[in-house]
């Protein structure tokens, strides 16, 4: 069977397979880009407050993460943390890795979704008397969520095709699921360009949808 | 005519109450860094009191306005509200800023929210009154500004100078004791700054202690008190409006009111 090339009887009978694969990749996805985005308005935050304790933390966090491979954190988060005393199954490591990962990401895009937002409307509201906590949270993260949201979204597309790589620590999806299939019938064409579909079938909608959203905001401004 | 007697009220009242100032600046100086914006600036403010600055670009009024509410931070003298130093330890910033509203040049209202809900965001947030209660007040005085047809309109879907009003009843919402404007008709169309002065006049005739920075010259005339002519951060001149305007004394001033009139 090995070297034919796309096999379409093969790719229907692994599809159900491929598809509990990507749900879990979509699953693992959501729960980080959650946490992520968590992660990221406090760290965004932080990265434009005035003051050293705040920032120098948030910046170093920043710059390691988006300094070093994806690939080396999730090792790190699964190989070192037992190291330290904290045992993680496979699952909790890979969804704990991609959240601190795009946690870092999301921050610079709340830092620039923050600073987007003019002066005078920090300015009316502290005016009125609201303090610092309740100007971004009635009046500047509003503002600033709806601006950010298409890259939001780009972010979310992003670790969606990067999850692949928790393949690494056994987290049965997408990817790893077609590299089962490949290990049993030693078929590479098929699973993996099946598994390549689906991870189209997934991103070109979405990112579709983003832009269709930049679109009407476009308008609307 | 009718101005004529309600300003006279207004001073009788002013004796009767016979307190202190309202606000009162003494030797105050403010930087920015090596740029010296406000030199020893001694003014007092009283209560009931329209007092109008006047300047060229630059010369330091928005600043002088900011000050008073802790926007700008000064480095010299100091400024009582009621008599006590805004930057006393027991002074609450946020606290004082209710006591202090301020309009902008921009207008700044919060496009996210319809207008009722730029209105009772601080009296809901900041003063904690219930949410019913606010509306009823938000609605009381978008009537006050001729707009109480336009609560549920976002500030977009406004005019400039509606925009402008419902930023006036925003910050009329806290009760403040004094109201700045910082040349708040200077970005309107000329034929929407008509309403936006009428609003502030009423404001006036009803007693308000108010700081305007303007180039409303037939709004200075009219409403003002007094008048500060402020050049390169000091004050130059300070009259009464008539007197200002006909016969001003330092050659600056008098440049400055030939080029305007
Ligand atoms: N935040 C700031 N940082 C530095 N310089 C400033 C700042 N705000 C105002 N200035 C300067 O202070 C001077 C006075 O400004 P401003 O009070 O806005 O004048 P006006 O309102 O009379 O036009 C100007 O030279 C201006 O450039
Ligand atoms: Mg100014």
């Amino acid at each position: 069977m090995a070297g034919q090339g796309f096999q379409i009887d093969l790719f229907i009978k692994i599809l159900p397979e491929l598809l509990r694969g990507a749900a879990i990749t979509v699953q693992l996805t959501a729960f980080s880009v959650a946490i992520g985005t968590l992660i990221g308005l406090f760290a965004g935050m932080a990265r434009i407050s005035h003051y050293k304790i705040f920032n120098l933390p948030s910046a170093f966090y920043v710059e390691v993460i988006r300094g070093t491979p994806l690939l080396v954190q999730i090792m790190i988060v699964y190989y070192g943390l037992p190291a330290l005393g904290f045992n993680l199954d496979q699952y909790t490591s890979g969804i704990l890795a991609l959240s601190i990962n795009s946690g870092a990401y999301i921050a610079e895009i709340f830092k620039a979704g923050i600073k987007s937002i003019k002066k005078g409307q920090t300015e009316a509201s502290i005016s009125l008397g609201l303090n610092y906590m309740q100007t971004m949270r009635y009046v500047i993260l509003p503002q600033a969520t709806r601006n950010i949201l298409p890259a939001l979204g780009n972010e979310f597309i992003a670790l969606l095709k990067d999850s692949s790589l928790v393949s690494v620590i056994a987290i049965s999806e997408l990817l790893r699921r077609g590299m089962i299939v490949y290990s049993r019938t030693y078929d590479a064409w098929t699973p993996l360009l099946g598994v390549a579909l689906i991870y189209l079938c997934i991103t070109i909608p979405l990112s579709r949808a983003v832009q269709f959203i930049e679109k009407r905001w476009e308008i609307h401004d | 005519m009718i101005k004529k007697i309600s300003m006279k009220k207004k001073s009788e009242k002013n004796i009767i109450s016979n307190g202190g100032p309202v606000i009162k600046m003494v030797n105050v100086t403010k930087s920015f860094g090596e740029l010296v914006v406000l030199r020893n600036i001694n003014v007092e403010i009283k209560k009931g009191e329209v007092l109008v600055v006047l300047g060229p670009s630059g010369s330091g009024k928005s600043t002088l306005i900011r000050c008073i509410n802790r926007l700008e931070k000064i480095n010299e003298g100091k400024i009582l509200l009621d008599g006590k130093d805004i930057y006393s330890p027991d002074m609450d910033v946020h606290k004082l800023r209710t006591r202090v509203g301020m309009v902008f040049q921009q207008f700044n209202l919060f496009p996210h929210m319809k207008v009722i809900d730029n209105i009772m965001l601080s009296p809901i947030k900041v003063k904690n009154i219930p949410k019913d209660k606010a509306k009823e007040e938000a609605m009381e005085l978008l009537k006050k500004v001729g707009l109480e047809d336009k609560f549920n309109s976002f500030p977009h879907e406004l005019s400039g100078g509606q925009q402008q009003r419902v930023a006036i009843a925003r910050a009329l919402a806290m009760n403040p004791e004094v109201m700045l404007f910082d040349e708040v008709t200077s970005a309107l169309d000329p034929e929407l700054v008509k309403g936006v002065l009428e609003t502030m006049k009423e404001l006036a005739t009803m007693g308000m202690t108010m700081v305007v920075v303007t180039h409303e010259m037939g709004f200075a005339k009219e409403v003002a008190d007094r008048v500060i002519f402020m050049d390169e951060g000091i004050i130059i001149e300070e009259n009464e409006p008539k007197e200002l305007f006909e016969n001003p004394q330092n050659p600056r001033t008098q440049a400055f009111i030939s080029k305007i009139l």
